[in-house]
């Protein structure tokens, strides 16, 4: 069984409230919070690469918990999640990774280091975007499912061990940061970023499967009488 | 950077925001082409 779409205009919604969060956490990330006492103007980098962190791992974290309900119900609906939720995060990490080197340039002096957290997260997308890989080279849409979503937990396995590398080796990145380690005037472009990129993140998702299941959906339907009529 | 402190950096800032803005229009303009393409 596949969505029936019961809110169609959810995603939409969901988009514009986004992009509306998005430029307004943008604004005050640019022109109103202070520039950091040591990094400066580049701190404001952190606005979106943060907010960026948490979503991407947050849709992998989704894209597991799909292929572990895949594998357990009989409802291609949840492949369909998983093949969204795994594109979304996939391109989040990218994004991430992007970030993370415009920031890394003027701070640490290089565009990339290989550091424990850096190259966890560069394992974690990598991982990620052979699921998406293996798919296509799948035709069957019920093998497709159980091995996308075998590899999806297999890759799943580091997205823990990205969010305690820090913690656990000794690494370049910084560590995470709480309400009682951030000055209160970097609260807000935080938060509004983090809720648009959460806003964004979610009407993709959702627009995503929708794609995945209409061509599911096609994949499983009986062919067409008259190509039966030339076959037989 | 001088003594341990960043200057400037915009150019930087700015890259950052425009990139992460132009993945994720592109990303967004390319669902709704997939999403209007006829299957």
């Amino acid at each position: 069984m596949l969505p029936n779409h019961r809110f169609p205009r959810l995603p939409y919604a969901l988009i514009a409230l986004g992009v509306i969060c998005l430029l307004a956490g943008s604004y005050f990330g640019l022109f109103v919070a202070p520039p950091e006492h040591y990094m400066g103007e580049v701190q404001r980098i952190m606005y979106v690469h943060v907010p960026t962190a948490w979503n991407a791992l947050l849709a992998l974290t989704f894209a597991f918990i799909c292929a572990v309900i895949s594998l357990f119900k009989d409802d291609l609906k949840w492949d369909a999640r998983l093949e969204a939720s795994t594109e979304v995060g996939v391109l989040l990490g990218f994004l991430l990774c992007c970030q993370g080197a415009i920031w890394a340039k003027p701070t640490w002096g290089v565009w990339w280091d290989w550091d424990p957290r850096l190259t966890t997260t560069a394992v974690l997308v990598a991982a990620f975007a052979g699921v998406l890989a293996l798919r296509h080279f799948v035709d069957d849409p019920v093998k497709r499912a159980t091995w996308s979503a075998v590899a999806a937990i297999i890759a799943s396995v580091d997205v823990p061990i990205v969010y305690y590398s820090v913690r656990w080796w000794n690494s370049l990145h910084q560590m995470q940061s709480s309400p009682a380690t951030v000055s209160s005037q970097f609260y807000l472009p935080l938060r509004l970023n983090a809720f648009g990129i959460l806003f964004l993140m979610t009407g993709f998702i959702m627009l995503r499967a929708r794609i995945a299941s209409q061509r599911i959906a096609t994949e499983l339907a009986p062919p067409p009488a008259d190509l039966v009529g030339e076959l037989a | 950077m001088t003594g341990g402190y960043i200057t400037g950096g915009w150019a930087f800032v700015w890259a950052a925001y425009g990139w992460t803005a132009f993945v994720l229009a592109a990303y967004g303009f390319s669902l709704f082409a997939r999403l209007r393409k006829p299957r």
